[in-house]
């Protein structure tokens, strides 16, 4: 238990040379002592606890060779280590006993392969191995195995200011050794010397990918200092530095999951954060804590005055302290709670923001793009769960983070359409703007591929995304756009500046993407009215356009949206239609009284109007006139061959009374009106007042699109005796 | 040594026929299983190795819609086996009656370049490329229902669409390199 000991005194021994360790772990009270008897006499013949002190016990120079006994205790201590993990004391004594190399450096590398805690690690006793890597008795190969060994435990080392002061120490090996690894960026504190260092090693060695994965992860920290154009953030030139322990400690912490947190009680005076950590169970979102350790906290705030955000609980404290919040060690754990987030928001240091989605696309890709052989559908419900939070984040901040955007491209291209659909759709309506030369090839080619090979059902949400994305780019439209010099500015963050023009193109690209979807899909669909239901909902949003989000622009529905609406077989496809109409009437009327009331306001094309009243005719005497195949209709067809169809008084077959979707209420409506008649005659409906009573029947039945839609654009008086209706499609131009 | 040519045979009424063909023989099982559950027309499933099919069966094999090539992006042979075959297949097949299925692309044992190979020979061909999770139950039955809308397509039961107005709208492209510095 001398370890133990030579921790509660900790910052001694730290200072003092390494083999003074025993004579400090004398030093403790008796009553700790007389505790630990008590639990020693049960613990006696724990062969575990008889190997850790022959550990912490064994004489420098003990032969290795044919040393039976140091055999059999490595074995033990192996076999706990792979099944529960060493707690924080057995981790001190063995890596001790590793690193001091008192048995000559063939069994430092095992121990060190065998170090996995079971909750955390002890600064101490890393701080003491890095004092022993300076001795420079140990060979390169075992150095590298331990700095591996610390970046991947990193996350569970109890206390890190220690550790932050030999930074530099740590860094050194950069140089000597060419050892890199993607976490040692954040490992080593952000310094110029440091970046201006590795700028030179780099000429010196050349583009070796993880040096320029080191320098991306500064580029990232501090942007004005790497001037250099790296490729992608994300290549990840150490993918798999730290397979050695990363399945054997995912494998432990699964293993006593709960354990763990209870053995933490224990712990509690030191720290919370040996919950779990993203490392160790990947999508885990880290806990809040700061960089700073608890004991050192007290000192910090009077001293730095820098308060860890860790202990910020309410909005008030929030602002109070707003410029002194110090960062977490891992930006993953702002996702967790709103008053992070909205800290996130108004800090005006743009590297909280960088650090956080360099963060959130590593882990994306290292968890969805690069999956182990078995880890993909493993970890499923982690990675619900993660995904989930990313987007409660989303709606929360209505902003997106670019990394995701990078992400979702690159799983676009490789997605099955079904894996954690809801989540990715989620995410794919968050992204912001894309300019119109990229969103072809970024978005909509592979989102066709998969759209039109998929099922109804995503068919149906992909378009509901879509509507959901074109939404949001309209919000952050009308919320950002500025009035002068007609430039929008999306994305305060990341500053993309798109002009008007742009956006207009942007979204006519969207909206004539999801024309041609819809079209063939409705075709492929046979016209399905769910899916129908959810191009409806697409087409109010663009109705809508210029009215409510204040975009000049007017976007028609193709043909193939149009006609299978109008002709559909339930009324409330016909009744949205007809709203739809109604609202595209109001925008353009408006649209156009603008434009005679400001000179240089924007232009909207003929086309669209003479679209526009093409449709409104069509409506109108396809529903009211019953002139349904008269000359110019969209729909043309010979005599002949109406008159051989059999159907009689085909030119009636789509009004308001013999539409398929208002049969039922007009039969329904006859019944009521002549109550005693035998012989249906749904024409007799046709003459003024019970027409008249009919609409007004329709009408409570909630068909308000359509009550707008007649009320908009049909001037109807009704005139006694006559047996039609008057009728006058508005014209617009 | 017989090429495989799609229109050489009448079809059924209410049928259509799908050729998977996967060197390893894994994931074609349970596809199949999960094809032959269809319940609005009469799948049939032919499984292969590769090809050319034997000479033998000709005689009552049914007219092949649909020919389905699967590759599992962790081994080199089962591409290289794909592209074999490929010429055991006459040119009538590819107006929208080839589809390529993709295993173990998020795979991190796969060089990114054997991804790009497999993408470069869709878009040659101008056939689609489908991407399938072939471990999770989801994953199979998504990707049979995949499958079976091709299917159905290209064997002429979905009115107003052929395979090849299908495969127009769904042929796999060459994406962009996003990693590329000018991607911001």
């Amino acid at each position: 238990m001398a370890a133990k000991l030579s921790l509660s005194g900790p910052s001694d021994s730290d200072t003092s040379s390494p083999s003074d360790q025993s004579v400090s772990g004398r030093s403790v009270n008796r009553s700790l002592r007389i505790a630990e008897k008590e639990r020693r006499k049960n613990e006696a013949e724990d062969p575990f606890v008889l190997a850790l002190k022959y550990f912490s016990d064994v004489e420098p120079g003990t032969p290795v060779n044919g040393n039976d006994q140091l055999e059999r205790n490595l074995v033990c201590v192996e076999k706990v280590a792979y099944s529960k993990g060493l707690h924080p004391e057995a981790i001190s004594i063995m890596l001790e006993f590793a690193m001091s190399l008192r048995m000559g450096s063939s069994p430092c590398v095992r121990v060190l392969k065998c170090l996995i805690p079971s909750s955390v690690v002890p600064q101490e006793a890393v701080v003491r191995a890095v004092v022993w890597l300076g001795i420079g008795k140990i060979p390169i190969s075992t150095q590298v195995l331990f700095i591996k060994w610390v970046l991947t435990v990193f996350d569970m080392i109890d206390a890190k200011d220690q550790l932050r002061a030999i930074y530099g120490f740590i860094f050194s090996f950069v140089t000597e050794e060419n050892l890199v690894c993607d976490d040692l960026g954040i490992l080593v504190k952000m310094r110029v010397f440091r970046v201006r260092k590795l700028l030179e090693l780099q000429s010196k060695v050349g583009r070796q990918p993880f040096l320029m994965h080191l320098l991306s992860l500064y580029k990232v920290f501090c942007p004005e200092l790497v001037t250099l154009s790296i490729p992608s953030p994300m290549k990840n030139a150490f993918r798999n530095h730290n397979s050695p322990w990363k399945s054997a400690l995912l494998a432990v912490q699964k293993r006593n999951g709960s354990q763990v947190s209870s053995s933490s009680l224990s712990l509690t005076a030191k720290d919370k954060t040996n919950s779990r950590k993203r490392k160790h169970c990947h999508l885990e979102v880290p806990a809040l804590n700061s960089a700073v350790n608890k004991q050192a906290q007290t000192d910090s705030c009077s001293s730095r005055k820098v308060v860890p955000l860790v202990q910020i609980h309410s909005f008030a404290q929030l602002l109070e302290n707003m410029h002194r919040i110090e960062l977490p060690a891992q930006m993953g754990s702002l996702l967790g709670s709103s008053l992070t987030l909205q800290f996130l928001d108004c800090v005006q240091d743009e590297s909280a923001l960088l650090r956080l989605n360099s963060w959130l696309g590593y882990a994306l890709h290292e968890e969805f793009l690069f999956c182990n052989d078995a880890g993909s559908f493993q970890n499923s419900e982690e990675a619900l769960q993660f995904l989930e939070k990313l987007l409660s984040t989303l709606h929360f901040r209505q902003e997106g983070f670019s990394s995701i955007e990078v992400f979702l491209y690159k799983f676009l291209n490789a997605w099955d359409g079904s894996l954690l659909r809801p989540q990715i759709l989620g995410l794919m309506s968050n992204i912001p703007v894309v300019t119109s030369s990229q969103i072809g090839q970024f978005l909509f080619e592979p989102l066709m591929q998969l759209f039109f090979t998929s099922s109804l059902f995503f068919k149906c949400g992909l378009m509901e995304c879509l509507n959901n994305m074109l939404l949001k780019w309209l919000t952050w439209h009308s919320v950002y756009a500025l009035e002068d010099d007609l430039d929008i500015s999306l994305n305060s963050h990341t500053s993309i500046n798109i002009t008007l023009s742009g956006f207009k193109d942007s979204v006519m690209e969207l909206v004539h993407f999801v024309g041609r979807l819809a079209t063939v899909g409705l075709q492929l669909e046979g016209c399905h009215s769910l899916l129908l239901s959810f191009i409806l909902d697409f087409y109010e949003t663009v109705c809508d356009m210029f009215l409510k989000y204040g975009l000049p622009l007017v976007v028609m529905p193709p043909p193939g949206v149009f006609y299978p609406a109008l002709f559909a077989a339930d009324p409330v496809s016909v009744d949205r239609l007809a709203y739809i109409m109604y609202r595209y009437k109001v925008n353009l009327t408006s649209a156009k009284r603008q434009e005679k009331l400001k000179e240089q306001a924007f232009h909207i094309s003929r086309q669209t109007f003479h679209e526009f009243n093409h449709y409104v005719v069509v409506m109108v005497n396809c529903l009211w006139n019953s002139k349904m195949f008269h000359q110019g209709m969209g729909v043309q067809l010979g005599e002949e061959v109406l008159l051989k169809s059999n159907v009689p008084q085909y030119s009636n077959s789509f009004d308001l009374i013999h539409h398929p979707a208002f049969l039922s209420y007009a039969v329904d409506f006859h019944q009521k009106c002549w109550p005693g008649r035998k012989d249906m005659d749904l024409n007799s409906i046709k003459h003024s007042k019970p027409w008249r009573w009919y609409l007004e029947y329709l009408f409570t039945q909630g068909y308000d699109g359509l009550k707008q839609f007649v009320q908009s654009n049909i001037s109807w008086q009704p005139i006694a005796g006559d047996g039609g209706s008057d009728d006058l499609a508005t014209q617009q131009r | 040594m017989s090429v495989l040519k799609p229109f050489s045979k009448l079809p059924g009424l209410k049928t259509a026929t799908i050729l998977l063909v996967e060197r390893e023989e894994q994931f074609q099982q349970s596809l199949a299983d999960a094809l032959v559950e269809e319940t609005g027309v009469t799948v049939n499933v032919r499984l292969a190795k590769s090809l050319p099919l034997p000479v033998e069966n000709e005689e009552s094999r049914p007219r092949i819609d649909l020919v389905v090539f699967i590759i599992n992006l962790t081994s080199e042979l089962s591409f290289q086996s794909a592209e074999a075959s490929l010429k055991y297949l006459d040119a009538g097949y590819f107006l929208g009656k080839v589809c390529f299925m993709v295993t173990n692309a998020r795979n991190t044992l796969v060089p990114t370049n054997r991804l790009d190979g497999v993408r470069k020979l869709a878009a040659s061909l101008q056939c689609p490329l489908l991407f399938a999770e072939d471990q999770t139950p989801d994953g199979v039955s998504n990707a049979t229902e995949r499958l079976l809308a091709i299917l159905k397509v290209a064997a002429g039961l979905v009115p107003m669409a052929t395979a090849l107005y299908l495969s127009n709208l769904t042929r796999c492209t060459v994406p962009p390199d996003i990693d590329q510095p000018s991607f911001d």
